[in-house]
């Protein structure tokens, strides 16, 4: 084994202390150079931070005046101020049905992931497991989901798993595809340095493949966000005396109006809402990943 | 009489592509010294990545032997004893350059080789001017800042044999240049016994003791040559009358080599 007795520090050669000024790199002949003012640039900045707020303006603007300019009945198209104002009139009903919702879209969503981490893990280690896991995969992405709620519903009855389930089926195929792509495609001379010291399997899983499935991981996240609640309002659309897919059913049966497009609209909040946290997040923890360069995102 | 830390013994590998077998080093002999720095020098595919990857236990030899300090590498492997520095920095991009140079510590930790300390480590990225990067992410940095903490990496190890693929190759020839004497400055304060795979004959002639001159299709090594420049080397040495008939000698060996 070498012997290491502490390091003094001394300039590597080749790299010698220019002489002259005292600051290194620097000619003496030209001193320290300014540099440049950053270009500041306040009205790009700001139209930048107010483009979603001008977007989302404009869309309820133009559904404003196309309802209004071609005067339609509220049972074929409302006025969005009218539903804003129906839910705003309305919190208790919404946010206890929007509450039950969230918990089974959230159940769901993490069931899902935690499960497709487990079964993308496996994969990714075993080509046998892989071939023999793809078919059911494939299987499962090509079923209609919403025809297994009544079998759920079966298995259950009236308890929130028909619901968890049908949300983590609708879930859980695209945390599978991403997980395993993420987990598999891992820099071949980093795996082969973390070999070099002998690295057990779990130490190349947990300091390579998992950190590197990530971005892979919080894309699908994005899409599974909705997906999740997507698969809770079709499980309380069949059966289910609670959340706002089971307002929404009774809303039209009614041609309650207002309710119906209430409860759309609080689910596309909710929806919005988790998937700006799922962002928030990803900036956070993935600082480090080419994808969170301001150039390169567009929210 | 100084030690062997790395000996090839009539080492024969094959490497199966599709359906047919590629012979990619045949019968390959060499000492490695203690504290000796050594280079693989030879054109593209002629087994030079292959014979470091059988000194670093990463492949096994189809015939023949190799042992690293006496033991077969995979027992070395285990026990730490190497430090890889691959042809790309391979820096893990979520680990400032800190977190980075303490990887191959922090792995396989039931060994007893636990690496520099952090204040020897921190002192050694100071040497090499990394100090002001230290939290710096690796996409923050160049390419040959990058290679310098993947260089780093390898020593903050304290093993005793240092395996380098390339690792220069993928840097501009200024950048390149200063690295040479980086590594040798580096060396110079540990020395650790070097295995350095290189394309550059001046790469080669600068950095090693000996450059082991291979051959390919099969891979062999064809001549050995001793550099004999005086140490330490450094810019300088590259405008010495002995370091251009050295590359001489490389470059003529090299061709015989291809044509033999």
């Amino acid at each position: 084994m070498v012997e290491l007795t502490g390091w003094t520090a001394s300039p590597a050669p080749g790299r010698p202390e220019p002489e002259g000024s005292g600051e290194p790199g620097l000619d003496p002949e030209f001193g320290v150079e300014e540099p440049p003012e950053a270009p500041r640039r306040p009205v790009r900045r700001a139209a930048l931070l107010v483009a979603p707020f001008a977007g989302l303006t404009a869309f309820f603007v133009g559904w404003e005046l196309y309802v209004v300019v071609r005067n339609l009945r509220p049972l074929t198209l409302p006025l969005p101020s009218d539903v804003i104002i129906h839910v705003v009139e309305n919190p208790g009903f919404y946010s206890r049905n929007g509450l039950v919702t969230i918990q089974e879209a959230f159940w769901g969503f993490w069931i899902a992931f935690f499960a497709a981490l487990f079964v993308a893990t496996w994969m990714a280690h075993s080509q046998f497991v892989e071939r023999a896991t793809m078919p059911v995969i494939v299987l499962m992405q090509s079923t209609p989901v919403a025809v297994l709620v009544p079998i759920f519903l079966l298995w259950f009855g009236f308890s929130p798993w028909p619901k968890i389930l049908t949300a983590m089926l609708f879930a859980w195929v695209p945390f599978v595809a991403n997980a395993l792509i993420g987990l598999r495609s891992i820099d071949s001379e980093t795996h082969e340095l973390l070999r070099s010291v002998n690295a057990s399997r779990w130490e190349i899983y947990w300091r390579l493949r998992i950190p590197h499935s990530l971005p892979y991981l919080f894309a699908a996240g994005r899409i599974c966000v909705g997906l999740a609640l997507v698969g809770a309002v079709v499980g309380e659309f069949f059966n289910s005396r609670e959340g706002l897919g089971n307002a929404a059913r009774v809303a039209q049966s009614r041609l309650l109006v207002d309710q119906l497009w209430g409860s759309v609209f609080v689910l596309a909040f909710i929806g919005v809402a988790f998937v700006l946290l799922l962002i928030a997040v990803e900036r956070r923890v993935l600082r480090w990943h080419s994808s969170q360069d301001s150039d390169h995102r567009a929210l | 009489m100084t030690e062997t830390a790395v000996s090839f013994e009539a080492v024969s590998k094959w490497f199966r592509r599709k359906d047919r077998l590629v012979h990619a080093v045949s019968r390959v002999s060499l000492e490695v010294r203690q504290s000796e720095f050594v280079s693989l020098i030879g054109p593209s595919g002629c087994g030079k990545s292959t014979m470091l990857r059988l000194a670093g236990g990463l492949l096994e030899p189809d015939r023949g032997s190799v042992a690293v300090n006496n033991q077969p590498p995979a027992e070395a492997r285990r026990q730490k004893r190497y430090g890889f520095v691959p042809q790309h920095p391979a820096l893990l991009p979520w680990r400032t350059v800190r977190r980075n140079v303490s990887l191959l510590s922090d792995v396989n930790r039931r060994q007893d080789n636990p690496g520099m300390s952090t204040d020897d480590q921190l002192a050694m990225l100071d040497d090499i001017g990394l100090t002001p990067f230290l939290d710096s992410l690796p996409r923050e940095l160049s390419g040959g800042l990058q290679q310098r903490v993947s260089i780093a990496r390898a020593f903050a190890l304290g093993a005793p044999v240092l395996l380098m693929d390339e690792p220069f190759s993928a840097l501009d020839e200024i950048t390149r240049a200063d690295m040479r004497y980086l590594l040798l400055h580096l060396w110079g304060r540990i020395g650790s016994t070097v295995l350095f795979v290189t394309h550059s004959i001046p790469e080669a002639v600068v950095l090693s003791d000996r450059v082991a001159v291979l051959g390919s299709r099969p891979g062999r090594i064809t001549e050995v040559i001793d550099v004999g420049l005086p140490r330490p080397r450094h810019a300088e040495v590259e405008d010495s009358d002995d370091y251009h008939r050295v590359l001489g000698e490389v470059r003529a060996a090299l061709r015989r080599g291809w044509s033999s």
